[in-house]
């Protein structure tokens, strides 16, 4: 199977692509194939050719911590847990175009922490919430932060205005659990979520852990 | 104002942020990554506290009896003392953060069975204790992030420790952004960095947790403990990638383990043990399995789809996607690997290091666990000790950065060495030297050591050192992999000298040629080094967790 990957060096020098042959099996993940590649004791290209190991995030390596999201074959997705099996006869990966590179499949999210920041997404004094919120709750705090849904999202450029669903999720969190902030994440909300937002819905499909932010959404309209 | 350099910024770096910040204490968080990418969000099972929700007789002093027993008493008792009593203030903590544990049918939090306890003592949150926590943490640590109280530095490695004559003044980073080292003057510095998973290679932990900050700071002169105590955690899962966890919780749940003769199962650990044989502490039944000599599966199908789906649902997941096992129908292939590391930098009841202002938490300390480590105590003491650890500097008068010495000289022979190694034109891939001693780790240091193996992994590594600072690498991979070798190789060299001088069998460390647990051992093992020169003592006199 041909891996045609979009490289950089850094994050100031121009992308380029590199294409390599890869044997292994169709069970493999996308993980895999990268350190396949990596790991071998010369690496190189298609043709022969000599070429730097490539750069890409992991830590967990299952699915667990969303360092591994990247473009594959044109949908964002996890590598470690996205199957050649379930891929067609070549593999292509891209970095998630929305965040700046740093190297090669590495981006720099760093923009998804600064928005919460920015609009004061935290708890401050503790409300508990009523239980039939819990199970909601425990599926909004799975969010890896990713940004596989920013990348996804049709609305979402690079969060200068408009925050993506990762910000949706963390408002309803903030707004079920706080009673000092549970106010003004609702203007935060309503100016960098619902003003923004079209609900394509994209982020809901393309969401690793299955976070019901249509929910998320629908409560914090109804809040409003 | 003081400032505290915190390197690592998972649940138990997190931890101690907030305890700082709590006290008007100013403190800086690195990492390469953001906490959503730590090694804690992979805690699945659950955390520990006497709360006695169940009305079982839980107690506190059950909790401090079986956490000690379980160390194989070599574990400081006032330390784990402060461990277990703190536990339901820290429950209660979380939860007033917005932690999501599972409640029960009376809407108290719920706990569970794990190994090596007396009662069901294991609180979590569904399927992801871990994760839910870092959710918690993180957005409390931007309340004060928000406060200038707390601030976070991303894409920074751990290059080196700012000491001199016994004391720490702070931390030369790596910025992995910019390419360039950046020492950070604090009042002290408090070291999370994780486990030492790149000894072996691929672990059930995370990838970037290496052990390099403990290597590399055992070489500037602090002190290591038990090292020799590594958990193989009994039921972990091949798959292409890594070998997975299959939390402990499916044991506790009700999961057997087997393996088949003439067709039959055989339910070792409940024929050894008796009926409650599967949720044995993780050496024992680590241990048990590999004398089998067999293949061995866990079954959880009994259980029936309901309480899989409710109450197992990751390893449900897990089991279908990686190897398209249902377990609702199939029994799980398992064996055990590397899991947790009881060894780790030395420190005292405060969590100091030997180093005056170094401090250390979370799995790349020592303390708490003894000789082996109870599924539960991991998340309590990753939190016990960040907050330990921000308390004792919070009350400590000194402003060490202010009195810093000149580091020019140092910063400079560094810099010089890392730009000399980023020019280097060679193809020769430094993970190639990391795989080749992950994969002798495996042999030499498995669940059953003896001196002659050891002996051998001791010499392999001293060559492997001696060649690693004349290799130039492939300047294509990160600086990081190329600076961080020589940190890791000592740190395996140490691991494994440590093994071969505890001659006897305990916990996790098992001797085919010292069988038997000696009272004359029975206290922990410090190692310490010296230009090249490693020396190994008990520590009789308690100079650490006492």
């Amino acid at each position: 199977m041909n891996v045609k990957i979009k490289r950089q060096r850094s994050p100031f020098s121009e992308p380029y692509w590199e294409t390599f042959a890869y044997t292994g099996s169709p069970d493999a993940s996308v993980a895999s194939v990268l350190d396949d590649l990596n790991y071998r004791d010369d690496i190189t290209d298609i043709d022969g050719n000599p070429v730097p190991r490539i750069s890409w995030e992991c830590s967990c390596l299952q699915g667990m911590c969303g360092g591994c999201a990247m473009v594959i074959n044109h949908k964002p997705a996890l590598a470690c847990e996205t199957f050649l099996r379930d891929l067609g006869d070549e593999l292509i990966l891209e970095p998630l175009s929305k965040f700046m590179v740093i190297s090669d499949l590495v981006v720099d999210r760093g923009v998804i922490q600064n928005n919460l920041l920015l609009t004061d997404s935290y708890i401050g004094q503790y409300k508990p919430s009523s239980p039939k919120e819990y199970e909601h709750q425990y599926a909004a705090a799975k969010c890896l932060k990713c940004g596989l849904c920013l990348e996804v999202c049709p609305n979402y450029t690079q969060g200068k205005s408009f925050f993506g669903a990762a910000f949706a999720n963390d408002c309803y969190l903030v707004a079920t659990r706080s009673g000092s902030f549970d106010t003004s994440i609702q203007k935060e909300y309503a100016e960098h979520f619902a003003k923004g937002c079209s609900k394509s819905l994209s982020c809901v499909d393309v969401c690793p852990m299955h976070i019901p932010t249509l929910a998320s959404i629908a409560k914090m309209n109804r809040k409003a | 104002m003081k400032t505290i350099l915190i390197i690592g910024s998972g649940i138990a770096g997190m931890s101690a942020a907030i305890s700082l910040a709590e006290q008007g204490i100013h403190s800086v968080l690195v990492s390469p990554f953001p906490s959503e990418r730590s090694q804690s969000v992979m805690a699945a099972g659950g955390i520990n506290a006497a709360l006695d929700h169940l009305d079982e007789g839980d107690s506190v002093e059950s909790h401090i009896q079986d956490t000690l027993k379980g160390g194989c008493y070599i574990a400081g008792q006032t330390a784990v003392e402060g461990l277990c009593r703190t536990a339901p203030d820290t429950i209660r903590w979380l939860e007033s953060l917005g932690t999501v544990f599972t409640l029960n049918k009376n809407g108290k939090i719920d706990q569970r069975a794990f190994g090596g306890q007396s009662h069901k003592r294991t609180c979590y949150a569904g399927s992801s204790t871990g994760k839910q926590i870092v959710s918690a943490l993180v957005m409390e640590c931007r309340r004060f992030e928000a406060k200038g109280l707390i601030e976070r530095k991303t894409w920074y490695d751990f290059h080196s420790g700012l000491i001199r004559d016994g004391r720490c003044y702070g931390a030369l980073l790596y910025n992995e952004a910019f390419r360039t080292l950046e020492p950070i003057y604090a009042d002290a510095v408090i070291m999370a960095t994780g486990g030492q998973n790149a000894l072996f290679g691929k672990t059930t932990g995370s990838t970037q947790c290496d052990g390099y900050a403990a290597g590399r700071l055992f070489m500037q002169g602090a002190e290591l403990k038990n090292l020799e105590f590594i958990q193989y955690h009994p039921t972990t899962l091949e798959t292409s990638q890594k070998r997975m966890l299959i939390s402990e919780a499916a044991r506790g749940e009700g999961g057997r383990l087997y393996y088949l003769e003439n067709g039959k199962r055989v339910y070792f650990m409940e024929d050894l043990y008796g009926p409650k044989g599967n949720l044995m502490p993780r050496d024992v039944v680590s241990r048990a399995m590999y004398e089998t000599g067999k293949d061995i599966f866990l079954d959880v199908s009994f259980l029936g789809k309901d309480v899989i789906d409710s109450r197992l649902p990751e390893v449900r997941d897990l089991c279908k996607k990686y190897r398209g096992i249902d377990i609702t129908k199939e029994s799980i292939p398992v064996s055990p690997s590397v899991h947790f590391f009881m060894g780790g930098l030395a420190v005292d009841n405060q969590h100091e290091t030997n180093i005056r202002n170094l401090f250390a938490i979370g799995e790349c300390a020592s303390i708490y666990h003894g000789a082996n480590r109870l599924g539960g105590n991991s998340l309590l003491a990753a939190i016990h000790g960040g907050k330990t650890a921000a308390s004792c500097i919070a009350n400590r008068s000194e402003e060490t950065a202010a009195e810093a010495p000149d580091f020019t000289d140092f910063i400079q022979a560094e810099n010089q060495k890392l730009s000399d190694s980023m020019q280097s034109q060679s193809q020769f891939p430094v993970m190639y030297i990391r795989d080749l001693v992950a994969e002798n780790m495996w042999d030499l240091l498995g669940i059953v050591r003896d001196e002659e193996t050891l002996d051998r992994g001791i010499d392999e590594l001293t060559y492997y050192i001696s060649i690693a600072e004349k290799i130039h690498y492939d300047s294509s991979v990160l600086a990081y992999f190329n600076y961080s070798l020589v940190g890791i190789l000592t740190l395996a060299k140490a691991t494994l000298i440590s093994a071969k001088e505890r001659r006897e069998s305990r916990g996790a460390h098992y001797r085919s040629d010292h069988p038997q647990t000696d009272e004359a051992f029975q206290y922990a093992s410090v190692i310490r080094y010296d230009e090249g020169a490693y020396t190994v003592r008990l520590d009789k006199e308690g100079r650490y967790e006492r």
